[in-house]
């Protein structure tokens, strides 16, 4: 009870802190909302009238305080732009996004996980330095470089799959993941490296654990040594990493989903930011830190899972 | 007369470090009966473990290793790993000196069990973990069937030691290797670990080396002792013998270290003066001569080869002492 309490806590300084910096942020950007509302060729008369009608020469905290009210008793606001609601703007786009990041991290792990098995198993040996230059190569470039790269290859040279677009599940299954296999791997190929490194560094040092040594004079073969005896207490700082990567996941499914075209909550907060549509700006970045906090809440209850002292902890507090 | 079940021949392992190559074991040699006890006594250092895990091959990548250790006959230095593995629990098995590190802090008591059941004896799961309830129960460790789910955190010192030499018994080894078993826990409790080793080997018949710096743990316990100073063994007896004619003057240093039930409590244990020699570059002569009382210049040359004296005690020294002297 006390933790979920705590866990609570934790949210609203993060919620709090976060929307409250980005309402001060858009409000010390130069232009706002209302030259947009007011069209290109309009006065400045007209201008001021829209900004009049809806407070914004106000005290930004007072703003906030209203938006963050707002909040609070479920009403997320409209878009001053095309008067859609924030809400459901977010509804329909938050799935494509969550897609995105989830096979993303899938692909990161799944890279992660058995590349740094193989790196700690003899660390300094031929496949820990080939694993070890791998890494370098792709975490030396960023993810909109590698997903230049990919399009090239993949769409525009071998053809296998498309550089752009979106389907929804309802399409079908295949037709849902084939667009969305090159946007992951390119957020993929960036966040794997960092996983592997915590994976080995950890690992190399749990594998001189006298009950490492126990489980070989028990005659267990290497491949059980690594995979039962060591990969559980070998991930604690890889699952921590996994849910304070969320923040630069969501960082890079922002640029990630503008190349390829992908209709999710990074191309709606690039196009909110553009027309200073601040209702919906302050929408996706509740979202963003919402999710974070989740995704942190997720990595400590993979914790109990692995380490069964934090469950007895846990029981007790 | 049959091969003994264990022999030892001229093992010598060594490190390769940054400072230079540490003979932490160079040239031992002996041999072990099924059934009997053998105690391997020496200060921190002197090589008891790096000798335990070179009779078990389980030896680090910086390890140099020479020498021969047969099995039953057959010779581990020449043995693939895969074929190393499958003895490893049927024939010869281990348990550690600290056993708040030796069990896996996330698998339960029973997974640690079970598995070396499953592997070496094909049982089923059910059937390991039915098994392990009996074994820990066994070794005394009181709700066996409760504690077979428990984890290591959940288990005082002296139950997880239990526990692990459940595990070193589950497949019935005919060598049991315990190194430094008891020299983490209190007193109490040691004393009731090692009345426990020793029930387990008469029950099951199996030989086992007992490794300890306390020759007050070799007293009663032991068939034989081999004394270890510098990665050698300087002298071997049988109990009775080394204890009685006491020919070597490290070990008389060592049998002068061990507390009396007579001593005043709380008596400082006498430790023996002077370092433990440099392994990187030993002294030219005897091991032992920088802090032997006796040493000469002989002594200091030369090293004295480990010679039989009659009737298994074997010694390495250029001016034993007789009866009189060790008094
Ligand atoms: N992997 C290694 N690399 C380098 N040196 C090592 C290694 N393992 C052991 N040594 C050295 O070998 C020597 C013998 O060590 P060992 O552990 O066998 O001593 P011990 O007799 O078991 O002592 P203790 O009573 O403290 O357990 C020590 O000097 C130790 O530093
Ligand atoms: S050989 Fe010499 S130095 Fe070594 S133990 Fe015997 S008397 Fe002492
Ligand atoms: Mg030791």
């Amino acid at each position: 009870m006390r933790y979920l309490f705590r866990r609570f806590q934790r949210l609203v300084v993060v919620m709090v802190s976060v929307t409250f910096l980005t309402f001060l942020l858009v409000n010390v950007l130069p232009g706002d909302v209302a030259y947009e509302m007011a069209g290109m060729d309009s006065s400045e008369e007209e201008v001021q009238a829209i900004r009049d009608e809806l407070g914004l020469d106000r005290n930004v905290v007072l703003r906030y305080l209203d938006w963050a009210g707002g909040i609070l008793t479920g009403d997320w606001g409209a878009s001053f732009i095309n008067k859609e609601e924030v809400w459901h703007a977010l509804a329909q786009r938050f799935p494509v996004s969550l897609e995105l990041m989830l096979l993303a991290q899938l692909i990161a792990l799944s890279l992660a996980v058995p590349m740094g098995l193989i790196s700690a198993y003899r660390p300094g040996g031929r496949a820990d330095r080939v694993i070890g230059t791998l890494a370098f190569a792709s975490v030396s470039m960023p993810s909109f470089m590698t997903a230049i790269l990919l399009i090239f290859f993949f769409s525009l040279h071998l053809g296998w799959l498309p550089a752009t677009g979106y389907e929804p599940l309802s399409a079908g299954l295949w037709e849902n993941l084939r667009p969305m296999i090159l946007p992951a791997l390119a957020l993929g190929l960036v966040e794997w490296t960092v996983l592997m490194r915590t994976l080995r560094a950890e690992m190399i040092g749990v594998l001189q654990e006298n009950y490492i040594a126990l489980a070989r004079a028990k005659g267990m073969s290497d491949a059980r040594i690594l995979l039962v005896h060591a990969l559980r207490p070998s991930s604690f700082s890889m699952i921590t990493l996994l849910g304070l990567q969320v923040g630069r996941l969501m960082g890079g499914s922002i640029i990630i989903e503008q190349i390829f075209g992908i209709p999710g909550i990074g191309r709606l907060l690039v196009h909110a930011v553009n027309t200073r549509d601040f209702i919906m700006i302050q929408g996706c970045v509740t979202l963003f830190a919402i999710a974070f906090v989740t995704a942190n809440f997720l990595v400590d209850i993979a914790y109990a899972w692995l380490d069964p002292r934090v469950r007895l902890e846990r029981a007790r507090g | 007369m049959s091969e003994p079940l264990l022999t030892v021949e001229n093992q010598r392992t060594a490190f390769a470090t940054g400072r230079g190559l540490v003979r932490a074991v160079d040239g031992v040699s002996f041999t072990l009966e099924r059934g009997r006890t053998l105690g391997v006594v020496g200060e921190s250092g002197s090589g008891k473990s790096v000798l335990s895990r070179s009779i078990m091959r389980l030896l680090p990548p910086n390890a140099r290793s020479s020498g021969e250790v047969r099995l039953g006959g057959r010779d581990l230095t020449a043995m693939s790993e895969k074929a190393l593995r499958a003895l490893r629990g049927p024939e010869i098995s281990i348990v550690f000196q600290d056993p708040m590190t030796s069990l896996n802090p996330v698998m339960t008591i029973g997974a640690q069990i079970g598995e070396v059941l499953t592997r070496h004896l094909g049982m089923s799961r059910k059937a390991a973990k039915a098994r392990s309830v009996e074994l820990l129960a066994s070794v005394g460790l009181p709700q066996p069937d409760v504690r077979v789910d428990q984890h290591p955190h959940q288990l005082s010192g002296g139950m997880r030691q239990r526990v692990a030499i459940a595990i070193a018994i589950a497949c019935e080894p005919a060598l049991l290797i315990a190194d430094e078993p008891t020299t983490a826990l209190d007193v109490t409790v040691q004393a009731e670990i090692l009345d426990l080793l020793a029930r387990q080997q008469a029950e099951r018949n199996m030989a086992m080396i007992l490794i300890t710096h306390d020759m007050g743990v070799v007293a009663g316990r032991c068939d034989d002792v081999a004394v270890m100073y510098a990665g050698r063994i300087v002298e071997q007896a049988s109990t009775e013998d080394l204890f009685r004619d006491t020919r070597m003057p490290y070990t008389s240093a060592l049998l002068a270290s061990i507390p009396r039930l007579d001593d005043p409590p709380h008596r400082k244990l006498e430790a023996i003066a002077g370092r433990p020699p440099d392994l990187i570059h030993p002294p030219a002569g005897c091991a032992f001569s920088p802090r032997c009382r006796y040493a000469d210049d002989l002594c200091r040359s030369q090293p004295p080869a480990l010679e039989d004296a009659g009737r298994g005690h074997r010694f390495a020294c250029w001016r034993p002492m007789t009866m009189e002297a060790a008094e």
